[in-house]
């Protein structure tokens, strides 16, 4: 293999990587509660101004700005739950649709009335040179988000499958009335679900916002591939999203290297739409 | 008394609307848009709210009609009018194509394969140099005949807007009527049962969905028409799947008048509070046109009609469903 | 039942909210409106323009007395008409074409404005001026270059920026001189997001390039929104050409500009087409890993006291960024409109419209780099064109053709 060909599959496996950070949030909240989030990639937008924030405030790196923004993403999504979800859950799947996007309009363009419109990025100075390995250069921020990417999702299933919270909240997702029966509120439960989710992805938005640039509008750029991603693994399934997020980080680059950056796209959704017809539930999601 | 008297009031009303705002073109338009916008929602309304299949990929019926149009007319010189049969015509088509295996699909994964052939799509149409590509396709800037259906002044297109519109409305009343109708409202409740009780369940849901997309060719011929103008994003883009979408269920989806209320609410808020706001560019009208729909979200989760039909009593939470694929 | 009511209340609201949208129409200003994207994902380079704008009719109306050369910026309004001050109304096209034609009408209709401008997107031009036409009121296009908007016949519109026939030509001089010199030009790569943007001057760039015998090695279309530009990156790499000319948006632009840096590659010639490399959000971001890279541009600061220094510190004063290219053709061709309507003496349309096919600036008397400004029959200002630009030390600096030269171009590429 050329030794360009393998920097391809690299970074390819490094996006990938970022795209699970991203979307597993989104497949948390989707799974647990069947809520597609439309205003995910709007969340993660605040993650990175907030990053962005937390810079020009005390020069922080994201050793500062990933606890902070993962805090504040925490309690913006608890805030959405308790005002929005918990009563848009009620309806019919379609006052979902609607009310997380009028969420998402109204967080994008307050965060275009208070931050504008302009493009920001962070110094990419910020987390010292590339990583050298033979022919293959590995950037700082890109390994660090692929790195604690994989580290955010792992923790993220072993939570979900071997803490008395995560049987909770999934006792609760599976069938809250009979949760209740046994002494568990849903509310609660849903609750830290929401708060768990925003909180990895405010993770992700601040790691994120070291190598991408911030602007009101990206969170659109964003959502799409947080959507396939998470259906492509599999609704609610946390290492679905990983498998799936690193096998469209490859496609992507390979695709683009080999035929064209057009295409990537035309091959992820051809692909996507493949397994939905044979495997509706995605990769590694439960029928 | 009033039984009668309102329908009545309320069709004089509509057909004199362009004569009481005669003062100003910009009200004349404002109401042909809401006609244009109500048309796309009611034709979405069929599939996505009677027969309960969220499609948020409606985008590709609606370019097929504005391409047909355009396409005619650059490729061939036709009046846009004439393509727009074509448009419907492969729309049916295509939604034969795209339903027979997405259809298949429940609940969220019908949605997101929707948005997936949508966004598929939208990148073809960006790379296929025959309509225009990227760049897009313009109608006759200058028309020649009547025939381009070209006009400076809105009340032609108000008067074409509302007469398809009545039309498409009085077709989704038989419907209801009949015994397709009931079918779908069976199919919406529970897809399981219904067949169980003997409904081809399948052959329902894609019928509704090939009259749906037809009827969507219908409002982007119209659009295309009266703008003169489509691109890949104007045309295919996903923003135009989401608002047919949020029109019908902000006023009530799977309710004959219910897309229209939602087109009277919603086009009238976006055009002037864009036309207020838009200008000091601090992105003010999406703050406003957001919170308006999380706060209609919030309190009335089934529409606006939904205060009038007695759907006040929500369900119980989904939450305590399973999510369930085909 | 309680439905109809429910529709009655809401036509009746719409009726009310009728009576109050007449404004009384105290013409004391001429008034023109302005079509920007203002929200969406141009809303960047729309903020920019609108301030760029506000600054011309600030000239106009306050005058500046450093600023001799440029006609009406004495701050005597426009003599013309008796002093009278110009007013511009600016509204949001949000980025599409409806919105577009939409605002065109109500500021047609509403605002009584005898002039439009606008709308930065090709596409939304388009609808715009189609509605201008209409109404016979004439329509300012500063900065869309798409071919085919003055091959339609109009009467009343009229386009002030050069095009990208224009552009590649430019391109295709000054890389034949920089082979006179020595410089390797054997392949070039053409790197470009395919939007009709990107999609309309690299086809140009390839027909122009291939009369002149300059051999294009490698093409590269991409999408704009994409989520990371490693794998063109890479393929660049892969091939290595002497010469890159990049076609991007802000967003693409800087990602071009950290991998490039990332993976460690880079070419002889750098060479941006404008857009997203002239941004000021991409100027403060990345001018740093770009340093040598060769740009397109109409406007480019001067010596101090020059016409144009002196407007971008006006601009840097109000805004906190340089004057960046396609904001500086918006507000030539907001002053393009304030001399014509000057000269008509009158706000009838029709007036306005014959003093503008009668515009014949000389370059000295504008504040970009065209060479004056003067209409064809179809509305296209053929003295347009375009400077080559360098990035020095964090500004872009004029370095070609040499008689607006204000520095000397240094090669090969440095980068960051």
């Amino acid at each position: 293999m050329s030794s360009i060909l393998l920097q391809v599959i690299v970074s390819g496996l490094l996006i990938g990587a970022v795209y699970a950070l991203f979307s597993s949030g989104l497949t948390l909240i989707w799974g647990m509660m069947n809520v597609i989030n439309f205003a995910h990639g709007d969340f993660v937008m605040l993650a990175m101004y907030t990053a962005f924030l937390v810079w020009t405030a005390f020069g922080g790196g994201p050793a500062a700005s990933v606890p902070i923004a993962a805090v504040v993403l925490a309690t913006i999504g608890v805030l959405s739950y308790f005002l929005l979800v918990r009563h848009i859950m009620r309806g019919p799947m379609l006052a979902q649709i609607m009310g997380t996007f009028g969420l998402a309009l109204l967080l994008r363009y307050s965060a275009f009335w208070y931050f504008g419109a302009n493009f920001k990025t962070l110094p990419d100075t910020l987390l010292g040179p590339p990583f050298v390995f033979g022919s293959i250069r590995v950037d700082a921020p890109r390994l660090l988000a692929g790195t604690i990417g994989l580290i955010v999702t792992l923790s993220l299933h072993l939570i979900l499958t071997r803490t008395a919270l995560g049987s909770r909240m999934l006792a609760v997702s599976e069938d809250a009335t009979a949760a209740q029966l046994m002494g568990i509120r849903p509310e609660h439960m849903q609750a830290a679900a929401w708060a768990l989710a925003a909180g990895a992805t405010g993770i992700a938005g601040a790691l994120i916002a070291t190598f991408f640039y911030t602007s009101p509008t990206v969170g659109e750029t964003l959502a799409i591939v947080a959507f396939v991603t998470v259906a492509f693994g599999g609704f609610g399934s946390v290492p679905g999203a990983l498998l799936a997020g690193l096998l469209i980080g490859v496609i992507e680059a390979v695709s683009a290297f080999m035929i064209g950056p057009v295409y990537k796209d035309v091959i992820v959704y051809t692909l996507f739409v493949l397994v939905l017809w044979t495997r509706p539930q995605g990769l590694m999601g439960k029928a | 008394m009033m039984r009668r008297a309102l329908p009545l009031l309320i069709g004089a009303l509509a057909l004199l609307y362009p004569l009481l705002v005669s003062g100003s073109a910009v009200y004349q338009r404002l109401g042909a848009l809401v006609l244009l916008s109500a048309i796309g929602a009611s034709a979405w309304n069929l599939i996505g709210g009677y027969a309960g299949q969220v499609s948020v990929g409606h985008a590709v019926f609606f370019g097929a009609g504005a391409y047909a149009a355009l396409a005619g007319y650059a490729q061939f010189g036709m009046p846009p009018i004439a393509g727009a049969p074509i448009g419907v015509g492969v729309a049916i088509l295509v939604a034969a194509l795209i339903g027979v295996p997405t259809l298949r699909l429940s609940g969220h994964y019908f949605s997101m394969a929707t948005i997936a052939v949508a966004e598929l799509v939208r990148v073809l149409v960006t790379n296929w140099e025959w309509l225009g590509g990227a760049q897009g396709i313009s109608g006759p800037a200058i028309p020649r005949t009547v025939l381009d259906l070209s006009f400076t002044s809105a009340v032609p297109y108000y008067y074409i807007f509302l007469a398809v519109l009545v039309s498409i409305l009085f077709m989704t009343w038989r419907i209801e009527k009949s015994r397709m109708g009931f079918y779908l409202r069976a199919i919406k409740d529970s897809e399981r049962a219904a067949r169980s009780l003997g409904v081809a369940a399948g052959r329902y849901k894609l019928y509704a969905y090939m009259l749906s997309a037809g009827l969507t060719a219908v409002a982007g011929a119209l659009y295309a028409i009266m703008f003169g103008f489509v691109d890949p994003e104007s045309g295919c883009g996903i923003l135009i799947s989401v608002k047919m979408l949020i029109m019908a269920a902000l006023g009530g989806a799977g309710l004959l008048f219910g897309p229209l209320v939602g087109a009277l609410i919603l086009v009238p808020l976006e055009e002037i509070s864009n036309s207020l706001l838009g200008g000091k560019g601090a992105g003010l009208t999406f703050v406003v046109y957001g919170a308006i729909i999380v706060v209609i979200a919030r309190f009335l989760p089934s529409g606006l009609l939904a205060l009038f039909t007695g759907l006040r009593s929500p369900r119980k939470p989904s939450a305590t469903e399973p999510s369930h694929a085909a | 039942m309680f439905l109809q009511r429910g529709v009655v209340a809401v036509l009746g609201a719409a009726l009310l909210a009728l009576g109050t949208a007449q404004n009384g129409v105290a013409q004391q200003s001429v008034r023109i409106g302005a079509i920007y994207p203002l929200s969406g994902n141009a809303a960047s380079a729309g903020s920019s323009s609108k301030a760029a704008i506000e600054l011309a009719v600030d000239l106009v109306n306050h005058g500046n007395p450093d600023l001799k050369d440029v006609p009406l910026a004495d701050g005597k309004g426009l003599p013309g008409l008796g002093g009278a001050k110009i007013e511009v109304i600016f509204a949001d096209n949000q980025g599409t074409p409806a919105a577009g034609q939409n605002q065109a009408l109500r500021l047609i209709t509403e605002e009584k404005v005898v002039a439009l401008i606008g709308a930065y997107q090709s596409g939304i031009t388009v609808t715009t001026s189609a509605m201008a036409e209409r109404h016979g009121i004439p329509f300012m296009a500063p900065e869309s270059v798409a071919a085919n908007l003055t091959e339609r016949g109009f009467k009343w519109f009229f386009r002030a920026t050069p095009v990208a026939g224009d552009f590649a030509r430019a391109y295709s001089e000054f890389l034949k001189e920089q082979q006179a010199a020595g410089q390797k030009t054997a392949s070039i790569a053409v790197v470009n997001e395919n939007t009709e943007y990107g999609n309309s001057v690299a086809s140009v760039i390839k027909e122009q390039f291939a009369k002149d015998g300059l051999n294009i090695s490698q093409v590269i279309p991409y999408s704009a929104n994409t989520t990371d530009v490693q794998p063109q990156v890479l393929q660049l790499k892969e091939k290595n050409p002497d010469v890159v000319i990049f076609i991007s948006y802000t967003s693409d632009a800087i990602l071009y500009a950290k991998t490039m840096k990332d993976l460690n590659w880079k070419p002889a010639i750098m060479i941006a087409d404008d857009a997203g490399f002239n941004d000021p959000s991409f100027v403060a971001t990345s001018a740093g890993l770009v340093e040598g890279l060769v740009n397109r541009s109409s406007f480019a600061v001067g010596k101090p006291g020059s016409v144009s220094a002196v407007i971008n510190d006006l601009y840097k004063k109000k805004t906190g960024n340089d004057l960046d290219d396609p904001s500086a053709r918006a507000m030539q061709g907001m002053l393009i409109l304030a001399d014509a309507i000057n000269r008509a003496g009158s706000t009838e349309p029709a007036k306005i419209q014959a003093a503008l096919k009668a515009t014949d600036l000389k370059a000295s008397q504008v504040i970009t780099g065209y060479n004056g400004v003067k209409f064809d029959d179809k509305g296209q200002n053929v003295l347009a064109s375009s400077l080559i630009t360098q990035m020095q030390g964090g500004k872009y600096v004029p370095v070609w053709p040499k008689d607006k030269a204000a520095g000397e171009l240094k090669l090969p590429y440095k980068g960051w």
